[in-house]
């Protein structure tokens, strides 16, 4: 692994709401504004979308089919965009220091059309 | 007015800061491999070194762990959040920001630090403290406070396995236009009461077989089970029967504090209705008021009432 070395995959070509719902029983983040259509209109949204947290676990799986999963250390996901149905999940990595033992990574996640969802960096071991 | 408030608002967050937020909270459960399945089924993480037995012995983890991202979710409270007296400091924090109209809540950052993988029977317990909170801000969702707490997650023996730092903007929703099309078509049931007001006239549902008058309007009555009705046209007087005055939590696009009144009407029903055109402390039960048709802050035209002239 060298500074510059990039990695990018389209995670989840179709993100569907069961999707949602499967990550909710999972996670225990169980607030409806993710799978209530009602819910989620009422506050605002056109749709439900979703959780932070799943969106950072598929670009944590991405991460950890790259670089092994026994190699990452620390983690850092800013959410900039909800991931509403329908959408892509394509995640991007790139490798932007190699010191002693580590490396820095930048994220990102996008869907189809490149508008970010997840911006993020992670630190790995070598 | 605003600005004294939100920097009074801004000093009393401050002395949340470094201290203790949540917990300790043990996990509901311990780390365990149905769960892992479901997770890894839901992310379609399909690495064997967490579903596959065999595959993980000859791991460098040497067994069954559980993905690193899935750190925060052992310590969740499930579908039933647990009872909170509310003077616990999160309780607080948020009735604090809540009572000032920051009632929106969004994640915005999450940073999670693995010092080892979990493996099943590992029992975690969090606890957590704020970091920071800053704000008000201006944000693309609305004014608002960025809180940032830090999770420490320990096993069964205290040893820290992970630490997680998470941001959370509590806003104030921006209150959008309100456009006519916003409201909607009125119910059969009461849409010639809609039509009354559309007309100047405050109509009170009458059962057709008894006489009895019903506010709001529905279907039946109470009284003799008729579904016979028609109405009448109320002349507008009445008396406080009881009111409420509202403070908080703030209602988007209106002035605090306002009165709410429950108004006997002289024709012998009651009906609920702002009391306008008075200084909410001056509001009395017996108080005579009238009827005045005015527009709410989203645009609507609703029966409201004032003093009697
Ligand atoms: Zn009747």
């Amino acid at each position: 692994m060298k500074q510059g070395d990039t990695h990018e995959k389209v995670m989840i070509e179709k993100v569907d709401r069961a999707m949602f719902v499967r990550y909710a029983g999972a996670s225990g983040d169980f607030n409806p504004i993710h799978w209530s259509e009602d819910f989620a209109k009422s506050a605002g949204y056109p749709t439900v979308f979703a959780q932070g947290m799943f969106t950072a676990g598929v670009l944590g799986t991405f991460l950890t089919d790259w670089v092994g999963e026994e190699n990452v250390r620390r983690f850092r996901t800013r959410f900039v965009g909800q991931v509403w149905p329908d959408e892509a999940i394509t995640c991007k990595a790139e490798v932007t220091s190699v010191g002693e033992g580590s490396a820095e990574v930048k994220l990102l996640v996008t869907n189809e059309k490149g508008e970010k969802k997840i911006d993020g960096d992670a630190t790995v071991i070598l | 007015m605003t600005q004294t408030a939100s920097r009074t608002l801004a000093e009393r967050l401050q002395e949340f800061v470094g201290k203790p937020y949540g917990g300790p909270t043990v996990a509901r459960d311990p780390v365990n491999e149905p769960m892992i399945r479901h997770l890894t089924d839901a992310l379609g993480d399909r690495n064997p070194v967490y579903t596959d037995e065999s595959f993980a012995k000859r791991s460098v983890h040497g067994g069954i762990v559980a993905p690193a991202t899935s750190l925060q979710v052992w310590t969740m409270q499930g579908l039933v959040p647990r009872r909170s007296d509310g003077e616990d400091p999160q309780s607080r924090l948020m009735s604090m920001v809540d009572a000032e109209g920051y009632v929106g809540v969004v994640a915005t950052n999450c940073e999670q630090i693995y010092h080892r993988y979990l493996r099943p029977g590992d029992l975690l317990t969090v606890s957590s403290e704020v970091e920071s909170v800053t704000g008000p801000k201006t944000t693309g969702l609305g004014e608002g406070y960025f809180i940032t707490t830090l999770q420490t997650y320990r096993d069964q023996s205290g040893e820290v396995v992970g630490e997680m730092r998470f941001r959370i903007l509590k806003f104030k929703p921006s209150t959008p236009k309100p456009k006519k099309s916003d409201i909607p078509p009125p119910p059969r049931d009461s849409a010639f009461f809609w039509e009354g007001v559309e007309a100047g006239e405050l109509r009170i549902q009458r059962c057709s077989s008894c006489g009895t008058l019903r506010h709001p309007p529905r279907p039946l009555c109470w009284k003799c089970r008729s579904k016979e009705w028609d109405f009448i046209v109320a002349s507008g007087r009445g008396e406080v029967y009881s009111f409420v005055v509202h403070h908080r939590p703030e209602v988007p696009g209106r002035t605090h504090p306002f009165a709410v009144a429950l108004v006997s009407l002289a024709e012998g029903t009651r009906i609920v209705g702002n009391v306008i055109d008075v200084d909410p402390s001056d509001v009395r039960i017996g108080m005579g008021v009238e009827l005045v048709f005015a527009d709410n802050e989203r645009g609507r035209t609703l029966p409201q009432w004032r003093p009697a002239r």
